[in-house]
């Protein structure tokens, strides 16, 4: 889910961002104690660990602060504890304006959680496509969204060697991996690829948030080396891999996994409703010919559980 | 209100909410109205090829198909969790089938189970083949809801679609064959083009059209339902706020139905609830009852009736 990605408490966000739990910085141990509800990946689906999820809460943030890092992209931090203190890399949240937005009607959209802040802040990378991305590109710091999350299985990196593999705003959800890592004392290497050099989100900041610049491949040679990400894949490697991005990519990315016998976990995007699996709208067709809903089987899947010659 | 209690006049509306488990972190259930399932077929539907959902003006456009577990599997899988957790909020289970043996055979066996009050039956699907078939033909609908009635002593409450030339024909008709009730009223058919492909964007080409785009005709719909039966009326279509709640209440509807907005805001639903709660304290504790189809009849006569918050 590259995406961008609506809520209840009315309350606003409590004062509690001092309170925000410590454990947040680390990576919590909890990752661990995932093979207890490794049952929960039913017997006909390749077994897959799903880490146990915190449920989703729905609240009303401010944005603390909003910068352009790129052509039309922008990245946005709200003032959420409650969704900091539980989001895992690869989750997402549902941001949206609201109902009683003045002369607007727009649906929420997905987001993957882009990084966590010690004091409470979800950040999240907005590229505006078309008028609803646009609109909450608009939002000004202090203004208030609708954030419902964290949503989706996480990726389930299992303490690997990881890869991770991004194009786009599909790079977000691999800051946030990048910097839990980076705090716990290890390193996730990043491809990350763009169209050309004017929306390439700001390395220096990426490099701030996750102590290393990623490798960066623009189509078109105008930043880092000229080509497609998958030129950064080492055959030889038995790294995990982690793909974010337009469908293309992922679709490359699982054709190499195939080729050379890797794992891989992709994160996919589909139009989405709700984010909490009641509409049914954002399915993906799987390997056995199910539909599957990306918003809470995934959004990320491991690569042979989808049917890749529907996606 | 159909021989049961409602902690609220809210419900939400049919799959909006997948099974009420979906909503359970969110909303405090037991708050609302009540529910209205996602639909159950005789067999398992497998639902239609994505996109099955996108914005469009003023609301959004929708082609699930119907996708859900089958009677066995709602039976199995999903009344249980309801029965267990919801105390005070009211479940109905929203019907479909391909013929009116298939409705039967739904409501036939559904209704030895407990956990839910009564059926919503869908016969205004405008996404799957033949889906409005029973709610756009006079004689097939007095048919099957005879047919109906005579499996069941549960409310039976009809969900009319929009397509037809005048929906208070629909609703007598469903009063004179034994409904209990009524909920109007159902998506729009509608298509968007993905202009860039030049092809529909909807995997299933067409869709039902829902938001607040369609609150005008949905209101203009329970207005022509309570004009031609007494039958109450569950008011649904575009409604975001306790204004627009309260359009549909008086043109006739006793209890409303939140559907898209709850995407937008899980706690929509609440929170019309809670704005009715302050319109009627602020109209000098007048009862919700009283407003049900209070619409004065002529610009300038009747009553005055206080403007919402």
């Amino acid at each position: 889910m590259s995406r961008q990605a609506a809520s209840v408490n009315r309350q606003a966000a409590p004062a509690s961002r001092q309170a925000a739990p410590a454990s947040r910085q680390a990576a919590p141990a909890s990752r661990q104690a995932a093979p207890a509800s490794r049952q929960a990946a039913p017997a006909s689906r390749p077994a897959v660990p799903v880490r146990r999820r915190a449920a989703p809460a729905s609240r009303r943030a401010a944005l603390l602060s909003t910068r352009l890092v790129a052509r039309d992209t922008w990245w946005q931090e709200f003032d959420c504890p409650d969704i900091a203190a539980t989001a895992l890399p690869g989750q997402f949240v549902m941001l949206g304006v609201g109902l009683d937005a003045p002369g607007s009607w727009l649906l929420p959209r997905p987001f993957s959680v882009g990084w966590t802040g010690p004091g409470g802040e979800v950040g999240i990378l907005l590229r505006a496509y078309g008028q609803g991305t646009r609109a909450l590109a608009k939002l000004e710091t202090g203004q208030t969204a609708l954030l419902l999350g964290p949503l989706g299985r996480p990726f389930d990196t299992e303490g690997a060697a990881v890869v991770s593999v991004a194009g786009g705003v599909g790079l977000a959800p691999f800051i946030f991996l990048a910097a839990r890592e980076a705090a716990a004392g290890r390193r996730v290497r990043l491809i990350y690829g763009e169209r050309d050099a004017g929306a390439v989100f700001d390395p220096a900041l990426i490099a701030r948030l996750t102590d290393h610049e990623p490798e960066l491949f623009t189509e078109d040679g105008s930043a880092g080396r000229k080509g497609l990400v998958t030129a950064g894949l080492d055959p030889a490697s038995n790294a995990l891999l982690l793909g974010c991005g337009p469908t293309p990519l992922l679709r490359a990315l699982a054709a190499f996994a195939r080729e050379h016998g890797r794992r891989l976990q992709v994160s996919v995007e589909e139009h989405m409703g709700c984010g909490i699996g009641t509409c049914q709208g954002c399915v993906v067709r799987a390997a056995d010919g199910r539909w599957v809903k990306s918003c809470i089987e995934g959004s990320v899947f491991p690569a042979e559980e989808l049917d890749w010659g529907a996606i | 209100m159909f021989g049961a209690e409602f902690p609220s006049p809210v419900l939400l509306a049919s799959g909006t909410c997948g099974y009420g488990r979906e909503y359970a972190d969110l909303i405090p259930l037991d708050e609302i109205g009540g529910l209205v399932t996602k639909a159950v077929s005789l067999e398992p539907r497998p639902g239609n090829p994505p996109h099955r959902v996108a914005e469009t003006p003023g609301g959004m456009i929708n082609a699930i198909g119907l996708e859900n577990p089958g009677l066995h599997g709602f039976i199995a899988d999903k009344l249980p969790w309801l029965r267990e957790h919801l105390r005070r909020a009211q479940v109905f289970v929203n019907v479909v089938g391909h013929s009116a043996e298939d409705f039967a055979a739904v409501v036939s066996g559904l209704d030895g189970e407990d956990g839910f009050l009564g059926y919503e039956i869908n016969v205004s699907c405008p996404n799957v083949k033949g889906g409005t078939m029973f709610g756009t033909d006079e004689r097939a609908l007095a048919d099957l809801v005879a047919r109906l009635r005579g499996c069941t002593e549960r409310p039976l409450v009809i969900k009319l679609t929009p397509n037809v030339p005048d929906v208070g024909d629909f609703a007598r008709i469903c009063e004179e064959a034994g409904a209990d009730g009524l909920s109007a009223i159902n998506t729009f058919p509608g298509m968007v083009v993905d202009i860039a492909r030049r092809e529909p964007l909807i995997g299933n080409r067409s869709g039902g059209v829902s938001g607040p785009a369609i609150l005008p005709m949905g209101v203009y719909a329970t207005w022509r339902a309570r004009q031609t039966c007494g039958l109450p009326i569950m008011g649904i279509g575009g409604i975001r706020n306790a204004d627009d709640a309260l359009q549909y209440i008086l043109a006739g509807a006793c209890l409303v139905q939140v559907g898209t907005a709850s995407f937008v805001d899980p706690g929509a639903a609440v929170a019309v609830h809670e704005g009715l709660s302050e319109y009627l304290e602020a109209n000098g504790g007048a009862r919700l009852g009283d407003l049900v189809g209070a619409l004065r009849s002529w610009r300038g006569t009747g009553p005055a009736i206080p403007a919402g918050r």
